[in-house]
């Protein structure tokens, strides 16, 4: 990454900040839920440059934001750090154990199995009474070693946090992208004998992306907690991983930052499309999917291609 | 160097190689030689662990490799060229390349990109194309050259001539007697024993899954 991209990279981040605090509550809040299933999709993107698809990110999603909500009301720690190492944590121990098994399947196998996951916790929070059962509950409001910028209408401070992690982590994901480790990814979509022996071990470079991909997922559960102020098992059903797939289609996988606008788009679109058409939100969205899927099969982010060289889109 | 004793293998419950033994020493080149189908690529997939073998033993410098596997295997500095070249498409030549270095963390990568470079300029001259846009010749170089960051040792080249022009065909071999000049031990793979005759040392006749003779090469005498 050179020097100027950084810069970009922070001056762009300062000024999302900016509005942030300028435009309308309702954008800044709608813009930090978007950010934060980017990241979700972004782990999926990961998964996927690698050939798997998974239908159960919803596990982790939920995972994130349950531990958030349970931390919070059981410790009565509102501080969004501690929260979200919490989150983190459980992402993190709960997909180092799930992927030992996962990280042996494959295709059709891989993507059932990880919806199986999900559909499990799902299971038991609407069993578990002390979770609040199928209504869930509400978190907290975080704050920062006590802190908590409000803006009218509600807390800013999500949307700050957001905007830094989701800096942070394209920084991260984009040296991990171009690193031997990244790379491989792509070379066991193509062909994971060839990889094996090259010297790579493909089962250990998969379990390392499904961990890599749940804590995402988790940070990104995390962050919609503390945004939302509510939670419910709603988080952990298959259309929620189903969603986030939409959305990798929708961005594409070609970047970084591709998970983010996918999901920034996604979101506007269906807010747009409940208020304008409540009883037919769903069709406009996936007339919009296979509209990109026909016309951009790459994502939208192969808009910026398509631009640069002067193409037809 | 490699050793291969009572090596037997079958694919989905039908056995494709019978009992095979091979001795590559350490610097000789030796062909395998045997039509379609008669067990060549299988043989140098079991070497390379992707193929399990149901009985026998593979040992490399003395060490028992039998079950170890496929990416342990490659750090025994074995270096493989599978027939189909097998590049991964979205990477450049040289990140193909280097992809063996990354995997076994060899430490003078930089020095051993630069002597492959030097052995095969044309290939530097494409370093930074996606091997997708690159033509089959080429890419069996690139395959060659990429095979060379981990086989220091032992090199397998399974059917390096197959589908290549002439003019690549004579290029490829005086690599590979450059190869066989600096020591190292090489089992090439071939349908018909045109294009290597006067370059390996010894040959095996494989027919069935079976090696049915063996002998030492005009070129060795």
């Amino acid at each position: 990454m050179k020097k100027s991209t950084y810069i970009s990279l922070f001056v762009l981040t300062g000024v999302l900040i900016a509005l942030g605090l300028i435009v309308p509550y309702w954008l800044s809040f709608l813009i930090t839920v978007a950010l934060s299933k980017g990241l979700v999709v972004l782990g999926l993107m990961l998964l996927m440059r690698a050939g798997m698809v998974s239908f159960g990110q919803g596990l982790y999603y939920c995972a994130g934001a349950y531990s958030v909500g349970a931390f919070s009301q059981y410790f009565k720690i509102d501080d969004i750090l501690v929260l979200l190492l919490v989150a983190i944590s459980v992402g993190g121990t709960v997909s180092a154990i799930v992927g030992l098994l996962l990280a042996r399947y494959r295709e059709i196998f891989f993507a059932m199995f990880s919806m199986a996951f999900s559909m499990i916790l799902y299971g038991i929070l609407v069993k578990s009474t002390s979770f609040g059962s199928s209504d869930g509950f509400n978190v907290i409001s975080p704050t920062l070693f006590g802190w908590a910028p409000q803006l009218e209408g509600g807390p800013i401070l999500p949307f700050i946090t957001i905007s830094l992690i989701v800096m942070i982590v394209s920084i991260m994901m984009y040296h991990y992208f171009n690193s031997p480790m990244g790379m491989a990814g792509e070379a066991i979509r193509e062909n994971e004998i060839r990889v094996e022996y090259l010297g790579i071990s493909v089962h250990r470079v998969i379990y390392y992306k499904y961990i890599m991909a749940a804590v995402l997922a988790s940070i990104g559960g995390a962050m919609t907690a503390m945004t939302v102020g509510h939670i419910d098992p709603e988080m952990a059903y298959w259309t929620t991983s189903g969603e986030f797939v939409f959305i990798t289609l929708m961005g594409g996988t070609a970047h970084v930052a591709a998970p983010f606008l996918g999901a920034v788009v996604f979101e506007l679109m269906r807010s747009f499309a409940f208020q304008y058409s409540p009883y037919t939100w769903q069709m406009v969205l996936g007339i919009a999917l296979l509209a990109i899927i026909i016309f951009l099969p790459k994502g939208l982010w192969s808009l910026k291609s398509k631009i640069i060289k002067g193409d037809q889109v | 160097m490699l050793k291969l004793s009572n090596i037997s293998a079958s694919i989905q419950g039908t056995q494709i190689l019978r009992d095979v033994n091979l001795h590559l020493p350490k610097g000789k080149m030796i062909g395998l030689i045997g039509r379609n189908g008669a067990g060549k690529t299988t043989l140098m997939r079991t070497i390379m662990g992707v193929l399990p073998c149901s009985t026998g033993q593979i040992m490399i410098d003395g060490q028992d490799m039998t079950k170890l596997a496929a990416h342990e295997r490659a750090k025994a500095k074995v270096g493989f060229m599978p027939e189909d070249r097998r590049l991964i498409p979205t990477l450049t030549v040289e990140e193909n390349i280097l992809i063996p270095a990354w995997a076994n963390n060899i430490p003078e990568a930089d020095a051993k990109l630069a002597w492959v470079y030097e052995l095969m300029p044309e290939v530097e001259g494409f370093s930074e194309r996606k091997a997708l846009q690159l033509s089959g010749g080429q890419q069996k170089l690139v395959a060659l050259a990429r095979a060379l960051m981990s086989g220091t040792h032992i090199l397998l080249l399974d059917e390096p001539f197959e589908g290549v022009a002439p003019a690549l065909s004579r290029r490829l071999l005086t690599v590979l007697q450059t190869l066989k000049e600096e020591g190292l031990s090489v089992l090439l793979s071939e349908s018909d024993y045109t294009h290597s005759a006067d370059l390996v040392d010894q040959v095996y006749i494989i027919e069935r899954g079976e090696v049915r003779e063996e002998g030492v090469t005009q070129a060795a005498e």
